[in-house]
């Protein structure tokens, strides 16, 4: 399974059901960007997740990944 | 010289009063032995009691371990030796998190923890003589927490945890008591609502109190005197007296879906019951009510053992269930026959495993309440209806009474509270002080209801709420408070209460008027699937007449699940993403039931108890017309109520019925001079020479929609601030002629959305249909489509499903101008009194109303608490009918049901049509021994059904209350009558 796949299967669901929302952005050079929305744009421990986020790719895909986070805040939450 | 202001720096004594309190809570626990065998397993849960798991086995979960995974459930379990100096203790079990766990120790079930408590009571559910512990934890977190109204638990939101480690604890009741007294008083002395010398004597006396304790000392020498310094010197102080009278009620609200899935509720529920029976084996004196048979349903279905607890709880009357209905249902969009199956199925659970009929209906968090309500409950075995909405949530205008009367639309009355404050509260002075300032029928409503317990995701009452109680009696300048069940409140204050004030009309909620259009293919299929059922049920009945085996399971458990995707976060559309897809789901599970059940046959069935006579549809792949994407072709099925037959269509050969010029269409009803975007900028009707517009006409209209965090929920007054361009990419052309119908389409752009509009002409209809295909990919956008019509009138009026209301079109009052957008079922009208102007459509909601326009809500683009709402394709269609006369001389009525219910093949029919009311429906009854059939008067007049012989009068329980073949009804009436089956 391609990442961006991976991303948009296996691991989006999951942050959905949390009320968040992850959308891939980009693969370069071992880093991945993620689009983060939701209640996860405003995460103050979504470092943590962005870890776990890592491990799943490493268990999973066997790639080592370092996932960087955009976050998109709703304009609500924009201040 | 510039002035300097003076900022206070030093401590306050306030805040040193504050401090030590801190220090105080931190010797609450006299020992505690950390539990570091512990194991984990992480998993996700994928439906009711099935997970995915994470790993093949446990793992060690020790202090400082990350715990917990996105949309995550983890299992942990470990076994313990109880320590030799914790022995033949009180002994406590204590975790700090920010997850939701059920534990069970020994095998049984001893409580929970969440955000709101961290410590569970062990000793009454050990055995004598226990020494080794064994732990079953089940625990579920949430980025939002269980209730976010509760500041502690939003500094831990987060789908990764630190575990903080688990303990087995003693506790200083000493010091326990103490810190509840502290946190009473401090609570008082915070509030400005209260007496102002009071609070500075507070704030003295606690100082002097905290000032006995040594600190430096972990044995905290002191405080028992500071103790006595409390009782003897701030309690037994009664100079300061305080007002009023306030009933406090404890409860749970626990959203079936909303930031979680349906799978989730049951551990919810689990937790909360369980949380709420060992607060009352600790607790004798304590009352607690829980809504929804659902959730009953559940624990008993998956956890017998604590269902059998509840059972004892409920009969020595601690464990009250109220809310008469299976779930807390949003009570703007559904059928009246589905709030009807909300209280039937409802009451059914209760009666059957509680011997009990639940007289009140609570509904604390529903987004306003239809005119429709009060009769349904009163035929519901209800005579009571708790809502808190509309006194905490109007954004404009208060509320004018908390108890009261409900009038409905039919003139049933209930007797209504809405207490003055939040349904979620934590039982504090302060709050109690507030709901009864706010409290609006002081002189006439008896007691006002104060709600206590944390909520929205279950959870309910605390040890600390409990405590806070057993001290107000203490406390002369807090009004007089009453811990009691909602039956002895409802039953005390508002029964035969010949002060309270009446509410004729509607419960509009001036808030949440967004979810009237949120998530359109959730209410796509909401109403298609209560028509659907009506179809299934009417038919299955008459085949069981005549002698086929009647489908019960499997037509209740359709219903079950229709109900439960009408819970108020689920089908208003206020939820994540994987809510919406269990929804959709469910819908086409419930879809292939019901076509399995229906079935098919040689001949045409008309579900109606009335001719239909309005040009339909009906589907056939050698037609010569397409609606929604099928073949079929135009016809008057002129099919006799509830009978079967041959449909044929009409040998119409007059191909030149429709004229077109340049922009301008004749049909035989109308010259029409359209836009280029299927506008219309005259619709001239011949026959009554009569223009019936007067202004943008059928004009899609798109809005900026930024309504703010509630943003599923709400729609703003400023909405049309701010319009965006919609695009012609096809103008206008006929695309489509037949005998029956022309066809004209147009192609449109929206922002990055495509937008197709068919426009159907008729040679035998004066309705105007508009089939939309929308390929939505907009953010913060509303769709609209308005109407100005040549009427002058100042009312609108709407379908509510079980009969119409009118409701004012101008904005002289602060009422008015609030209701700007409201909701209506399956038609709006404006009219003169010789004629006017009807939309009828198959799925949509939302409507306003200003002067001489209505403009009906089509789709919405929202990013809370769903980022993908509404994205994707939407098919949705309307129907434009000028008509003569009122909107009753019209039938306007009756074509909508035309319009919404699909014919379709069985060959059953039905000897009586109890013509004047409409079938809203037809089964068997719930113990087999009749057909229910009931009856819905929805034109606002009176009259009597006349039956052949002599039928029983039910109530909508299906009890029997009497027996005659001439049954008398008023307007808006619904009847229900039982047939004996021979």
């Amino acid at each position: 399974m391609k990442l961006e796949e991976y991303i948009e299967s296996v691991i989006r669901p999951k942050i959905q059901g949390d009320g968040g929302e992850v959308r891939f952005q980009a693969y370069t050079d071992g880093k991945l960007t993620l689009v983060f929305q939701g209640e996860c744009s405003k995460c103050l421990i979504l470092d943590r997740c962005l870890r776990w986020i890592e491990s799943e790719v490493q268990k999973d895909l066997g790639m080592t990944v370092n996932v960087c986070a955009v976050r998109k805040k709703p304009y609500f939450w924009d201040k | 010289m510039a002035h300097i202001k003076v900022v206070r720096r030093s401590m306050r004594p306030e805040e040193w009063t504050d401090l030590r309190f801190e220090w105080l809570k931190r010797h609450i626990y006299a020992k505690k032995y950390e539990i570091k065998t512990l194991q984990i397993r992480d998993a996700r849960q994928v439906s009711e009691m099935e997970y995915a798991y994470y790993e093949a086995d446990y793992r060690p979960l020790i202090k400082g371990d990350m715990y917990f995974t996105p949309d995550g459930t983890a299992f942990i379990r470990g076994d313990i030796v109880i320590p030799e100096d914790m022995r033949e203790q009180e002994l406590w079990f204590s975790l700090k998190t920010a997850a939701e766990i059920i534990v069970k120790v020994n095998g049984k079930y001893v409580g929970g923890v969440d955000p709101n408590r961290d410590r569970i009571l062990l000793s009454p559910y050990l055995a004598p003589g226990t020494e080794k512990l064994h732990f079953e934890m089940q625990g579920y977190n949430r980025s939002k927490p269980d209730d976010e109204r509760n500041p502690e638990s939003l500094s831990v939101r987060g789908c990764r945890q630190i575990f903080e480690g688990a303990y087995l604890a003693t506790i200083r009741h000493d010091v326990l008591d103490l810190v509840y007294d502290l946190e009473l008083l401090l609570d008082v002395a915070k509030c400005e609502l209260f007496n102002e010398d009071y609070r500075a004597f507070l704030n003295r006396e606690l100082n002097n109190a905290l000032n006995f304790i040594d600190f430096e000392d972990d044995d905290l020498p002191g405080l028992a005197e500071a103790k006595r310094y409390v009782d003897e010197v701030i309690y037994a102080n009664t100079d300061y007296k305080g007002s009023g009278d306030v009933a406090l009620i404890a409860h749970s609200h626990l959203d079936i879906a909303y930031y979680w899935r349906r799978i989730h509720a049951v551990q919810k529920n689990l937790r909360t019951v369980l949380i709420q029976l060992r607060l009352m084996d600790r607790y004798p004196e304590f009352h607690y009510t829980h809504t929804q048979a659902y959730t009953y349903e559940t624990l008993e279905k998956y956890y017998p053992e604590v269902f059998e607890e509840l059972r004892e709880k409920i009969a020595n009357g601690q464990f009250e269930p109220v809310g008469a209905m299976y779930v807390e249902p949003d009570c703007n969009i559904p059928a009246a026959e589905s709030l009807i199956r909300q209280c039937l199925y409802g009451q059914q659970y209760f009666r059957e495993k509680f011997g009990k009929t639940i007289h009140n209906c609570w509904l604390p968090d529903v987004f306003g309440n239809s005119w429709i309500l009060p009769q349904i409950l009163k035929k519901s075995g209800v005579d009571y209806f708790v809502s808190n909405k509309m006194s905490t949530w109007n954004d404009t205008n208060r509320f004018p009474h908390n108890n009261f009367i409900w009038k409905g639309i039919d003139g049933s009355e209930v007797y209504a509270c809405v207490p003055p404050t939040h349904f979620i509260t934590w039982n504090m002075p302060s709050q109690i002080q507030e709901n009864w300032e706010a409290y609006q029928d002081k002189n006439t409503g008896g007691q006002t209801m104060s709600m206590f317990g944390y909520g929205d995701g279950g959870s309910g009452v605390t040890e600390e709420m409990l405590e806070m109680m057993k001290r107000f009696d203490k406390l002369s300048i807090m009004p007089k408070t009453e811990h009691t069940t909602a039956e002895a409140f409802l039953e005390k204050n508002l029964k035969d209460n010949p002060r309270l004030s009446k509410w004729d009309g509607e419960l509009y909620l001036e808030m949440h008027r967004g979810t009237f259009t949120t998530k359109a293919n959730i209410k796509k299929w909401n109403r298609k699937l209560e028509y659907k059922l009506r179809e299934a049920e009417i038919i299955s009945t008459l085949r069981a007449l005549a002698g086929a085996p009647y489908p019960r399971e499997t037509l209740t458990a359709c219903y079950k699940k229709l109900l439960i995707n009408q819970f108020h976060d689920i089908l208003p559309g206020s939820h994540i993403t994987p809510v919406y897809k269990d929804a959709i789901a469910d819908y086409e599970e419930i879809d292939e039931k019901l076509n399995e059940i229906i079935g098919s046959g040689e001949k045409y069935f008309n579900s109606l108890n009335f001719t239909r006579t309005w040009l339909t549809f009906v589907e056939n792949p050698h037609g010569d017309s397409t609606r929604y994407g099928r073949k079929g072709y135009w016809c008057i099925p002129n099919l006799p109520p509830l009978t079967s037959g041959e449909i044929r269509r009409s040998a119409g050969t007059a191909k030149a019925w429709c004229r077109s010029f340049e922009n301008v269409v004749e049909t035989p009803y109308y010259k029409i001079e359209f836009q280029k975007d299927g506008s219309i900028t005259s619709l001239y009707e011949k026959s009554e020479e009569r223009e019936w517009v007067k202004g943008d006409f059928n004009k899609l209209k798109i809005y900026e929609d930024k309504p703010g965090v509630y943003d599923a929920w709400d729609i703003l007054p400023n909405y049309k601030d701010k319009e965006y361009p919609v695009e012609v990419v096809v103008p206008l052309f006929l695309s489509e002629k037949n005998d029956e119908v022309a066809v004209f389409e147009t192609e449109l752009k929206v922002g990055n959305s495509s937008w197709r509009r068919q426009i159907r002409l008729f040679r035998q209809s004066r309705g105007i249909e508009v089939e939309n295909l929308v390929d939505w990919h907009e953010k913060h956008r509303l769709a609209k489509v308005e109407f100005g019509c040549n009427v002058l009138t100042r009312e609108g009026v709407c379908d509510i499903g079980a009969g119409f209301i009118k409701r004012d079109t101008h904005q002289n009052t602060s009422w008015q101008q609030a209701r700007f957008e409201v909701c209506h079922h399956k038609w709006c009208d404006l009219s003169e009194t010789d004629g006017g102007v009807a939309i009828i459509n198959d799925c949509k909601y939302g409507v306003s109303f200003s002067e001489n326009t209505m403009a009906l809500s089509l789709l919405r683009a929202t990013i809370r608490p769903d980022p993908t709402s509404d994205m994707g394709v939407h098919r949705f269609c309307y129907m434009i009918l000028p008509h003569s006369g009122s909107p009753v001389e019209a039938n306007v009525n009756k074509i909508a049901l035309e319009y919404n219910i699909p014919i379709v093949k069985a060959d059953v029919s039905c000897q009586n049509d109890f013509s004047g009311l409409f079938l809203q429906a037809m089964k068997l009854s719930e113990d087999g021994s009749m057909v229910v059939v009931r009856l819905s008067e929805q034109d606002g007049r009176r009259g009597t059904l006349r039956l052949p012989k002599a039928v029983k009068l039910l109530n909508m329980l299906e009890d029997i209350e009497g027996e005659s073949d001439t049954v008398p009804y008023g307007p808006f009436e619904i009847l229900t009558i039982g047939i004996p089956l021979a």
